[in-house]
């Protein structure tokens, strides 16, 4: 569970077509919709392969002499999910029971600089982007999450699914009470 | 000095509205709670080498924590002594030196100063150097590998500091091997004052079924019959406040019991308990095998079985950074911590699936204050009150069950006393309180 990133030096990227440039970007809108949407158990079942992970490292503010890569502390991660734990966190929201989200939020998922590369396995391709989530609720109360993510993703069926995405906020500290929603 | 009298009444179980909000009344808190107190700083296992360092808070004053050349830990304030910049910006990492970036004024690990540029030519050499030394904690001490510092050179020691609560604490810092803290810590905000998540590790019991009634059916938990708060077997557990304000409260048998995959660390606790038993004691090896939820005074919380140990970094009287680390037991093996870790960041983490739940009632608890009229009126925590004492084993104040909050009423006890300005002398000569003649229920 180490190695947050795993994007080849630039020099040897091979970048994809249009068509399937197209495609990516319209996975990550469509995404972004469903999740904006509260349709959690959808994202989970269509967007998502079996053997998903679900990553968001803690950045730690270090001197640049100081190389330790990101996440290369196994103790700091905010997420390091797979399927099942996904799935968890998916049927909390489905008991009803959840009282921070009734009146529920309201979360806007704004997805932009995309582009997309082969990657080393065939029929998969490494997607990066950069995301704005607004957050509103109660009366006043709203936050801004500014990051950047990359994903893999891989062709099943003739469907894109989610393989591996490693979020990276901007934050050192997450200027949220929680990250309790979808990336 | 504000009156603080009128604040805690009924022995520790009414507290006046206005000290979650007061701008005056934190200040106080900083002055005698903040800048007198023993405050975690780090673990031992967080700065192995010389010249690794941490920065952190004490109250709302950056410090610098180094390990020495001679393998002693010191902390100083981040702040130049010349012009008062901040010197190091870094969460943490290894250094010779700490350079200010304003006139380049260099300081040792220690927080001596090192180089002045200039020295000759512009200060002619008159400068005394150990006069401009960064300004130190009074006291940096460890107590089982958890560090600890005062600004307070007249406190007691550490240990006298944490009393019985030590006593307790050991049934997870003497394992063999010790303990170690998994970081970086995760950091958020919550816009809430700094000792309601303080007291509601320290004594609430009582959330535990109601707020996370979601994350409990989803975790499909040995826990899980709390949900909706339905019944409630007094027997499950106890809840203990020492003196100096610190508590807890244990449920038995649980300490795996919200883990999502807790079996190996049920097989671990299994193999452990009668090395444990053996070292401690049998009802410290009971302790081993039980879920804690625990504060120790003022700000640094932990829970034992799920493993998350927190500080909530004082911002203001309404706004707080919530800082959070995995414990896990050093001999663990490294399956098994990130295991713990994994938990850690699905409970407790800044995504926890309880965390969140928390987070909301700590900000509303905390804003209702806001109100002038409200701000006026009272809270109360008489829970159990009539059901606690002392017992004939264990240390502190005892009361049977979690769902109580014996431990709440000795937390604002100790904030009552050290809010008034008493000496540290003074303090350790107060006699117990009314609760100390009770029987257990």
């Amino acid at each position: 569970m180490n190695a947050p990133t795993h994007t080849p030096a630039p020099a040897k990227l091979r970048y994809v077509d249009r068509d399937t440039l197209f495609e990516v970007e319209r996975f990550l809108i469509r995404e972004a919709r469903m999740l904006d949407e509260e349709r959690f158990r959808e994202w989970w079942q269509t967007q998502l392969a079996e053997d998903v992970h679900y990553v968001l490292p803690v950045r730690e503010i270090r001197l640049r002499a100081d190389q330790k890569p990101i996440g290369s502390n196994p103790g700091a991660f905010v997420f390091n999910d797979n399927y099942m734990m996904l799935d968890m966190r998916i049927r909390r929201l489905e008991t009803g029971l959840v009282w921070m989200e009734d009146p529920r939020n309201y979360i806007r998922r704004f997805i932009s600089n995309v582009d997309a590369a082969w990657a080393d396995v065939d029929g998969e391709v490494d997607a990066w982007s950069n995301f704005i989530v607004y957050r509103n609720r109660r009366q006043r109360d709203e936050t801004v999450v500014w990051g950047t993510k990359q994903c893999r993703l891989r062709k099943v069926d003739g469907e894109w699914k989610l393989t591996r995405r490693t979020i990276l906020v901007d934050q050192r500290v997450v200027l949220d009470k929680n990250l309790y929603f979808f990336l | 000095m504000k009156d603080v009298s009128k604040l805690i009444l009924e022995d520790g179980a009414v507290q006046n509205r206005s000290i979650y909000w007061d701008q005056d009344i934190y200040e106080q808190e900083l002055e005698h709670i903040f800048a007198r107190a023993w405050l975690f700083l780090a673990h031992e296992s967080q700065l192995p080498n010389t010249g690794d360092f941490l920065t952190t808070r004490m109250g709302e004053d950056n410090v610098i924590v180094a390990r020495q050349a001679d393998g002693s830990i010191k902390a100083f304030i981040n702040s130049c002594p010349h012009r008062g910049n901040v010197v190091c910006h870094a969460d943490s990492g290894n250094a010779k030196a700490f350079t200010c970036a304003y006139h380049g004024w260099a300081f040792g690990l220690g927080g001596e100063l090192v180089t002045v540029p200039l020295e000759h030519d512009a200060y002619y050499n008159a400068i005394e150097r150990p006069r401009y030394a960064m300004h130190p904690v009074a006291k940096v001490e460890s107590y089982k590998g958890l560090v600890f510092g005062t600004f307070d050179a007249g406190a007691p020691s550490l240990r006298d500091y944490l009393g019985d609560m030590a006593w307790y604490m050991d049934t997870f810092l003497d394992v063999p091997g010790g303990i170690e803290l998994l970081g970086p810590p995760m950091k958020s905000i919550l816009n809430c004052n700094w000792k309601v998540p303080t007291e509601n590790f320290i004594a609430d019991g009582y959330h535990v079924g109601w707020a996370h009634a979601a994350a409990l059916k989803a975790i499909e938990s040995p826990l899980s019959p709390l949900v909706g708060n339905q019944a409630y077997d007094v027997n499950t557990g106890l809840q203990v406040t020492t003196r100096g304000g610190h508590g807890f409260g244990v449920i038995w048998d649980a300490a795996a019991a919200i883990h999502p995959v807790g079996e190996a660390y049920a097989q671990w606790l299994a193999q452990r308990t009668p090395i444990m038993r053996e070292r401690l004691g049998d009802w410290r090896a009971k302790f081993y095998n039980g879920h804690w939820d625990a504060s120790i005074f003022p700000n640094c919380s932990f829970l034992y079985g799920t493993n998350t140990w927190k500080l909530w970094q004082p911002m203001g009287p309404h706004h707080i950074e919530v800082w959070t680390w995995t414990l896990v037991e050093k001999d663990m093996p490294d399956e098994l911590k990130q295991m713990m870790v994994a938990t850690n960041m699905m409970t407790f983490g800044t995504a926890g699936m309880l965390e969140t739940d928390d987070g909301e009632n700590m900000e509303q608890c905390t804003g209702s204050n806001r109100g002038w009229v409200t701000r006026r009126g009272k809270l109360f925590s008489g829970m159990g009150q009539v059901r606690e004492g002392h017992h004939p084993e264990l240390p502190g104040i005892v009361a049977k069950g979690i769902v109580c909050e014996t431990s709440n009423r000795g937390f604002y006890r100790r904030w009552a006393q050290l809010m008034s300005g008493k000496s540290w002398d003074e303090l350790a000569r107060e006699p117990g309180n009314a609760a100390d003649k009770r029987e257990v229920a």
